[in-house]
């Protein structure tokens, strides 16, 4: 392997793991605060990226811009989603049936966009699309650059508001003991609800950033939705620091393997790690006391 | 304990009540028996397209040119006196589909003839089927060697020849250059896809039987849109060519990969996808030079071709591409067949279509064209490259409408 | 055991049998009755659904534990099979059953990997099973034709489509029957009670000295078999694999739409589910079939069974009827923990 290829797929995976982690990050967000594993995270994702797409083609916004409108847009689903389904499963079955249940939102998802936009793929075509430059002698794609600082700035917010603010505090509060917190009168069903909402903003933040530089289809979420359970299983369920940094590593790994193996047996790493990580060490490396029990 | 039994007994009960409503009754439609083949009724051709997913834009490119076709053969008062009729399905780009929707065609609705789908991954499914309903199967885009491996009596394949022979003409160019311009390093990447792997591994084996050294051979799974490593390998291997085995969309993406790398080969050969009339578009007009293989070109000599072009171009508009043809070659080697037999429905029939079609030799679009045992057609196929912003012939120089520029401007 | 308690009994059990003699004579009598080999067609795909969705309820059913990765084991059973012709020379029939087996002995470490993790994780490692298949049966193109697919050669070379149908519409319901009476069989023995203890709390199971892990490992091996003989046996039908079908989570999702939607804890509740929801896509083939409207309606039916119905069909149309028929009953009732917790609440 030369050593420019070397450095130009190191590149390209730290900017995948940054699509990754912000994904993973709202994917272990739902876990940790109301242990259900929520399948439909990545159809968000792609239907973020297709209302992008189509702001693109019929109103010629710049898929940044839409941003604007899909992200409170999502945080209003995911409040909705959790009030008026997940809350209301039985707590004893939850963690199965909120598989069941966010995967039926997931179909509803893929079949309203085949639906409405067909099964064809799609490609935003940007100006700027093929534009690129030299960084640390890798080409690199302002795309991806774009993608990337889209990603980073997310997930900073987010950290910033978990650690910064009240509301953080809260919810961290909430993820660790729900029963404590309510004693010390945190009102954990609006945080709860409120930190679904956030999560789900991610993924309107991600779908922009994937729509950016890559082409997309309906059923492009089930893709998504492995590389990102692999994720936060292998980071600790619940661990949010635990799935950005298992998210970076995972996407170097799978960027660096593609060199040698190609992009199908590249992809294996996810689920080979997950595996490791289960028989090894089930709670995942940064996962504490919550993750044991699950 | 008492209520399990009765719930088993309720389960029972309903598990028959729904039973007994699906055999009362299936969908309805005129059954299996099949066209009685009266002179008032039409011609119906059961036809299966992906009109969406990974093949719908060349799948549209086919369902045009099989419109085009029951057009005019219906404007000249159709097929032995009774007017056709398509029946379109759209399998998604589905193989599962795909049957189903030939099983639903033939077994169902009765059709009376039908035609092939688009490409080659679903053409062997299709043909199955066809096959053991004893149907005879013409395909526009079938062209892949399995294809022809598969022992199918029904199939004949409509376009002038098979993946692996679509790019011998450019090979000899290639391999005619004087020494010091013949290019020395080729990367090839392929979508695992039976034609498309076809044309590039056909390429692939003349140039290095010639000496021209491979030095990335990647092939990819039909669902991939992410093409920044494979892009990344061929940008670093510095090839002198790159070849793409390609469908569309994939096309797209990797020639918008190897433009985000700035890499810049001398020749840069992709099949089907710069063919297709939304392909300029998808690249932002940055098409210079690129090059592939056709069946068919606008300007063909052959007296039905002309017909075709302007009847084409009245009803769309646009000048029909090789999908287009292809699709219209189908539907004449069929109506030849059935005119010379006399008879188009299910049955006995079909037989004797097949057996019309390996004796005889066609008039088509593109060219008269006959058959081996296993439906192969004889022929090869002609060179295109993007030059001054449109497509043109450039190989066999018979053939040209312009010079082949090699090696190709920057794009 | 009072007088009118026997008389009852009896009474439901010649009603059994009425209603048992008219499944079979229902399934055996169709293909004659069938209109077309389309609707055959479909009817075989039908009881392929059935087989492999009585076949997911020994697990999903008996010990609760949610797969969504069912769908890879059917692959598995359908790739070796067509493996061990077109590659060893087996014929077609000892390719299923050696394939079957192959398959039921992969489980074993499988399961063992899978069964380790409760809950979450399992669901997760059930999906990752899926999806690490369909990566190797693309990448591995040498062996298994990449997404070329791979071409499965007729076990009845010489028969027409329709009688090829007709053939394997018996064959699948001659599996149905074997794996109904095996679910049965399980449903009546100390295993079977064990495995429901399982799914009631696994905790409680361990601590009453039921080796709860053994248990579990063997109705997934027993579960892997069946699903296997089935994808096997679609494999020899159908003739053309596709690494994108035989391994997708969405076919294991609707064997898991069609258990919950039938009821997991009736031997005849998969049939039923797959009944309805087999019927159901083949309907909204030919109705809709342009669009992908299937996908919305199976998404919705699987909210709606899991929202307003987790037990299923049978049990809440036949408390429907219990609450009309026989209002104030009190017998002493399967309640699960959770039920009981929801009551106490």
């Amino acid at each position: 392997m030369s050593s420019g290829l070397l450095l130009q797929s190191i590149v390209l995976g730290v900017l995948l793991g940054g699509l990754y982690a912000l994904l993973a990050a709202g994917l272990t967000l739902y876990f940790g605060i109301m242990r259900v594993v929520m399948i439909a995270h990545s159809a968000f994702l792609i239907l973020a990226a297709y209302l992008a797409w189509y702001l693109h083609v019929q109103a010629g916004i710049d898929p940044m811009l839409s941003l604007v409108l899909t992200v409170p847009l999502f945080f209003i689903a995911g409040v909705a989603m959790q009030r008026l389904l997940l809350a209301r499963l039985r707590p004893e079955t939850r963690t199965m049936m909120s598989v069941l249940v966010t995967f039926a939102i997931a179909l509803l998802i893929e079949g309203l966009l085949s639906y409405l936009f067909t099964g064809t793929q799609r490609r935003i075509n940007l100006a700027y699309g093929a534009a690129s430059l030299e960084l640390f002698g890798a080409r690199i794609a302002v795309v991806k650059l774009i993608a990337f600082g889209l990603a980073a700035a997310a997930l900073g917010a987010l950290y910033l508001l978990l650690a910064k603010t009240r509301f953080g505090w809260a919810l961290r509060a909430t993820m660790q003991h729900a029963e404590a917190a309510r004693l010390v009168g945190i009102e954990t069903d609006k945080v709860a609800a409120y930190g679904f909402g956030i999560g789900l903003a991610t993924a309107a933040v991600g779908g922009t950033a994937l729509a950016l530089d890559s082409t997309i289809y309906p059923s492009l979420h089930w893709h998504w939705i492995g590389p990102l359970m692999a994720i936060i299983v292998v980071g600790g369920l619940g661990s949010i620091p635990g799935a950005a940094v298992a998210a970076m590593l995972l996407g170097l790994a799978e960027s660096m393997l593609q060199i040698p193996f190609g992009t199908t047996w590249a992809q294996t790493v996810f689920y080979i790690v997950l595996f490791a990580t289960l028989a090894f060490r089930p709670q995942g490396f940064f996962g504490g006391r919550l993750a044991q029990r699950f | 304990m008492g209520r399990t039994r009765r719930l088993r007994w309720a389960g029972t009960a309903l598990a028959l009540s729904v039973a007994l409503v699906v055999g009362g009754c299936g969908p309805d439609g005129d059954g299996g028996d099949g066209s009685s083949g009266s002179a008032d009724d039409p011609i119906v051709i059961g036809i299966s397209l992906p009109l969406t997913g990974d093949f719908a834009e060349p799948g549209k490119g086919v369902e045009r040119g099989y419109r085009a076709w029951a057009k005019i053969v219906n404007e000249k008062g159709g097929l032995l006196g009774r007017k056709v009729e398509l029946k379109i399905l759209d399998d998604q780009s589905s193989a599962d589909r795909v049957v189903s929707d030939y099983e639903q065609l033939i077994g169902r609705d009765g059709v009376d003839l039908v035609f092939g789908p688009f490409s080659s991954r679903l053409v062997i499914p299709a043909a199955r089927v066809a096959e053991e309903y004893g149907m005879l199967f013409v395909e526009p885009a079938g062209a892949a060697p399995e294809v022809f491996e598969q022992g199918f009596k029904n199939l004949f394949y409509a376009a002038p020849a098979v993946a692996d022979d679509h790019y011998n003409h450019l090979a000899d160019y290639i391999l005619s250059l004087p020494e010091d311009e013949r290019p020395k390093t080729a990367a090839y990447a392929a979508m695992d896809d039976p034609f498309a792997q076809g044309t590039a591994y056909g390429l692939k084996e003349k140039l290095e039987q010639g000496g021209i050294k491979t030095v990335v051979d990647e092939v990819y799974p039909p669902n991939t849109t992410n093409f920044s490593s494979i892009a990344a390998k061929i940008a670093a291997s510095k090839a002198d060519i790159v070849v793409g085995g390609t469908q569309y969309q994939d096309g797209v993406n990797l020639i918008v990969a190897l433009q985000q790398l700035d890499y810049q080969p001398k020749l840069a050969a992709f099949s089907t996808a710069p063919t297709n009339p939304e392909f300029a578009k998808a690249l932002g007009g940055k098409t210079e030079g690129i090059v592939a293989p056709t069946g068919y070109t606008q300007t063909a000599p052959y007296p039905s071709n002309k017909e075709f072009v302007e009847k084409y171009r009245e009803q769309y508009g646009t000048e029909p591409e090789e999908d287009e043809a292809n699709a219209y070659t189908t539907g004449q080697v069929v109506a030849a067949a059935v005119e010379a037999v006399g008879c188009a429905e299910q049955g006995e029939c079909q037989q004797k279509l097949v057996d019309w079609l390996r004796e005889h030799e066609v008039e088509t679009v593109v060219g008269p064209l006959s058959w081996d045992e296993a439906g192969r057609p004889q022929g090869a196929h002609m060179i295109q490259q993007w030059v001054d912003g449109k497509i043109q012939i450039v190989l066999p120089d018979e053939a040209a409408e312009t010079e082949f520029t090699y090696p190709k401007p920057a794009w | 055991m009072g007088r009118t308690t026997t008389r009852r009994l009896l009474v439901a059990r010649v009603a059994r049998a009425v209603g048992l003699l008219a499944l079979a004579f229902v399934i055996l009598w169709f293909p004659a009755a069938a209109p077309n080999p389309y609707i055959l067609s479909a009817a075989v795909m039908v009881l392929n659904y059935a087989v492999l969705a009585t076949s997911w309820n020994f697990v999903g059913g008996f010990t609760g534990y949610i797969s969504l990765g069912h769908g890879a084991l059917a692959g598995l059973g359908g790739y070796a099979t067509g493996l061990l012709i077109t590659k060893a020379g087996f014929s077609s029939f000892v390719a299923l059953a050696t394939a079957a087996l192959v398959v039921a002995a992969l489980a074993v470490p499988l399961g063992f990997a899978a069964l380790r993790a409760r809950g979450a994780s399992f669901v997760i490692v059930s999906i990752a099973l899926v999806l690490i298949l369909l990566l190797v049966f693309q990448g591995w193109a040498s062996l298994t034709g990449g997404s070329r697919g791979l071409v499965v050669p007729r076990p009845f070379p010489d028969l027409l489509r329709p009688e090829h149908h007709e053939v394997f519409y018996f064959l699948f319901a001659a599996l149905l029957g074997l794996v109904l009476l095996s679910w049965w069989l399980v449903d009546r023995s100390r295993f079977g009670l064990g495995l429901k203890a399982i799914r009631e709390d696994e905790d409680k199971a361990e601590s009453l000295g039921i080796p709860t892990f053994a248990y579990k490992l063997v109705v997934f091996v027993v579960s892997a078999l069946f699903t296997a003989l089935a994808g096997g046996l679609y494999a020899l039908w159908f003739g053309d694999l596709d690494p994108v079908f035989q391994f997708s989570i969405l076919s294991g999702s609707y064997v898991v739409l069609m258990s919950l939607l039938g009821g997991v804890r009736h031997l005849f509740g998969p049939l039923l589910g797959a009944v309805v929801v087999g019927v159901a896509l083949e309907y909204f083939k030919v109705a809709y079939g342009d669009t992908p409207l299937h996908l919305v309606a199976s998404g919705l039916l699987l909210g709606v069974v899991v929202m307003f119905m987790p037990d299923g069909v049978i049990p809440t149309v036949a408390g429907l009827a219990r609450r009309f028929l026989h209002p104030p009953e009190a017998s002493i009732r399967e309640v699960s923990a959770a039920e009981l917790e929801e009551a106490r609440r």
